[in-house]
C-alpha cells in the first residue's frame, strides 16, 4: 500500500460519499456530508473530549487484556504441560469461547452494575479463550528436541520451563494477544453502547442517536478504525519485532 | 471373547463420557455453591436446577426453538448476503490492480470496526426491525470474507496460471479451473471467519434494533423482569448453536472440498 494510493483510495471514497450525501436520496440530517463529519472530530478533538472518549475506552481495555493474560497464560501453560488439565478445560473453553461476548451484556449489567466494572468483565470474556488457546497451542508445539537437550544438560523442571518452554511459545501467546485485543476491542464498544456509562466511544456514538448527531456518530467510528487499526499494525509489530522477531523465531516485516 | 470386546468397548466408551462430563459436572457443582453461599440473592444468581427447568420448559412450550429458529434464519439470510459480497470484492482485489489499489485501504481501516459500533447509524437509516439486523451482520461478515479471498487469490501459484495459459486456457477457464479451487481454502477460512463474526454481531444486534423474536432479544427482555434464569437458558442455546455451526457445518465443509482435494491436511 502506497502512500499515493492511500490518499487516492480514501479520496475517491469521501468523493462518492458527498456526492450521495448532497444528492438529497435520505435527508441531510442523516447523512452528513465529509466536512460536517470532519469538523464533528475537530469540534471533540478541540474541547478534549474526544480524548476523554478515547482515554476512557483504552483504559476499559487495557486492564480487561492484563487480567485476560493473567488467568489465560497460567491456564494455557498448565493444559499444554499436563494432560489432565487439557481434558478438563478443552471441554469447558470449547462450548464457552463460541458465546458471542455482548450476549452476556445483560447479565454482567445486573451483576456488576452499570460502568467500568461491567464492561472489563466484558473485555475479559472476551479476550480470555484466545489466549488460552494460542498459549496452550504454543506450549504443545514447543520443539522436543529443545526440551530434550535442556534437560540432557542437566536443566530444572523450573529452568526448563524459564528458558526453553516459555521463549518457545512466547510466539504464540503474542499471536494470541492479537487476536484476544481484536475481540476484545469489539467487546468493549459494543459493551459501552448497552451498559451505558458516560465516557467512551462506543458510548458518545450510542448517545449522540438521541440527538440525531450522525456527524459526531461516523466521526467517531472512524477514530473507532483508524485507532483499531494503529494498534493492531504499530503495537503488535512492534512487540512482535522486539521479542520473537530478533530471537529469530519468526519472520516479521516492518512496515 | 466376543463378549469380552464388546464390554471393553462398552467400558472405554463409558469412561471416555464421564471424561468429557467430569468438566462440566464440576463446573456445575461449582455454580451450585456459589448460587446457594455466594453474595448475590437467588434473583441475580439462579441455581443450577432453576437453569435447567426454565431451559426444559422453554424448550417444551416452543419459545426457545422460535427464537433460535428466528435468529439462524436471520444468520443464513445476512452471511449469504455478506458471503456474496466478501467474495467478489475479495476477487476483484485480487485480479485486477486497480481494484486492489482502491479497495484495499477502505477494507484494511473497515476490518477492524467494530460492526456493532455501525448499529445505531444503521438503525437510523433503515429503521428498527429485520432489515438493518440483517444489513448490519452481512456488512460486518463481509469484511474477513474480503480480506481472505483476496489473499487466497495471491496465493495462487503463478506457475499453475502460466501452464494453465500456454495450454490455452481461457480467461473465464482459468478463473474457474485454477484460480477458484486454488483460492478456496483462504476462502473457506474466510467464510469461517466471517460466519464467527455474523454471529456474534447478530446477536448484540438482536438487542439494539427490536426483533420481534431471536436468541439475543430473548436475553435481553428477560433483562426488564429480572428472569436470570431465562437469560442464562437463553446463554446456554446460544453457546450450543454456535458449537454446532463451527463443527458440523465448517469442519464438514473442508473435509468434502479442500482436505479431500489433498490442499490441506488435517
Amino acid at each position: 500500500m502506497s502512500p499515493l494510493g492511500i490518499v487516492l483510495s480514501f479520496g475517491l471514497a469521501a468523493i462518492a460519499w458527498e456526492v450521495f450525501a448532497r444528492s438529497g436520496m435520505l435527508p441531510p440530517a442523516i447523512t452528513p456530508s465529509v466536512i460536517a463529519i470532519g469538523g464533528a472530530v475537530g469540534r471533540m478533538a478541540l474541547d478534549g473530549s474526544l480524548f476523554v472518549h478515547i482515554a476512557y475506552t483504552m483504559f476499559r481495555i487495557i486492564v480487561g487484556l492484563v487480567l485476560a493474560l493473567l488467568v489465560g497464560v497460567p491456564i494455557g501453560m498448565l493444559m499444554g504441560r499436563f494432560r489432565r488439565v487439557e481434558s478438563f478445560v478443552l471441554p469447558l473453553v470449547s462450548v464457552l469461547s463460541p458465546i458471542p461476548s455482548l450476549a452476556w451484556v445483560p447479565l454482567f449489567i445486573l451483576w456488576f452494575g452499570l460502568g467500568n466494572a461491567a464492561s472489563i468483565a466484558l473485555v475479559l470474556y472476551a479476550a480470555t479463550f484466545p489466549v488460552i488457546l494460542n498459549t496452550w497451542t504454543g506450549v504443545k508445539s514447543v520443539n522436543r528436541i529443545w526440551v530434550r537437550a535442556a534437560e540432557a544438560m542437566g536443566a530444572g523442571e523450573r529452568a526448563v520451563f524459564r528458558r526453553v518452554v516459555l521463549p518457545g511459545s512466547l510466539a504464540f501467546v503474542i499471536a494470541g494477544l492479537r487476536q484476544a485485543f481484536a475481540r476484545a476491542w469489539i467487546a468493549v464498544v459494543g459493551g459501552e453502547m448497552i451498559a451505558a456509562t458516560s465516557w467512551g466511544l462506543g458510548w458518545v456514538i450510542f448517545d449522540s442517536k438521541e440527538y440525531l448527531n450522525t456527524d459526531v456518530m461516523l466521526g467517531s467510528l472512524f477514530v473507532i478504525g483508524v485507532l483499531g487499526l494503529g494498534i493492531e499494525r504499530v503495537v503488535f509489530l512492534m512487540l512482535e519485532h522486539r521479542t520473537v522477531g530478533r530471537w529469530g523465531m519468526v519472520k516479521t516485516v516492518q512496515t | 471373547m466376543y463378549s469380552r470386546g464388546v464390554w471393553t468397548t462398552l467400558r472405554h466408551a463409558l469412561a471416555s463420557a464421564a471424561g468429557t462430563a467430569a468438566p462440566f459436572v464440576t463446573v456445575a457443582l461449582l455454580w451450585q455453591a456459589f448460587a446457594m453461599f455466594g453474595p448475590f440473592p437467588p434473583k441475580l444468581f439462579p441455581g443450577v436446577d432453576k437453569v435447567v427447568t426454565t431451559f426444559v420448559r422453554l424448550i417444551v412450550s416452543g419459545i426457545l426453538p422460535a427464537h433460535a429458529l428466528s435468529t439462524l434464519l436471520r444468520l443464513a439470510v445476512a452471511f449469504a448476503l455478506g458471503a456474496l459480497v466478501g467474495v467478489t470484492v475479495g476477487m476483484l482485489m485480487g485480479r485486477s490492480r486497480w481494484a486492489e489499489r482502491l479497495l484495499l485501504p477502505i477494507v484494511s481501516v473497515g476490518n477492524p470496526i467494530p460492526g456493532l459500533a455501525y448499529a445505531p447509524l444503521f438503525v437510523i437509516w433503515f429503521g428498527l426491525g429485520n432489515l438493518p439486523a440483517i444489513l448490519l451482520v452481512a456488512f460486518a461478515a463481509a469484511f474477513p470474507i474480503a480480506v481472505n479471498t483476496w489473499s487466497g487469490v495471491r496465493a495462487v501459484k503463478e506457475i499453475w496460471i502460466r501452464a494453465a495459459q500456454s495450454m490455452g486456457a481461457q480467461e473465464r477457464q482459468l478463473f474457474r479451473s485454477v484460480v477458484l479451487p486454488g483460492a478456496l481454502p483462504y476462502v473457506l477460512t474466510g467464510l469461517r471467519l466471517g460466519l464467527a463474526r455474523a454471529w456474534r454481531v447478530l446477536v448484540a444486534v438482536e438487542m439494539l434494533t427490536a426483533v420481534g423474536f431471536g436468541l439475543g432479544w430473548l436475553i435481553f427482555g428477560a433483562r426488564e423482569f429480572l428472569n436470570t434464569d431465562v437469560m442464562l437458558a437463553g446463554l446456554a442455546t446460544i453457546g450450543l448453536v454456535g458449537l454446532v455451526l463451527e463443527k458440523l457445518v465448517f469442519e464438514r465443509l473442508e473435509q468434502y472440498t479442500v482436505v479431500r482435494w489433498g490442499m490441506l491436511t488435517r
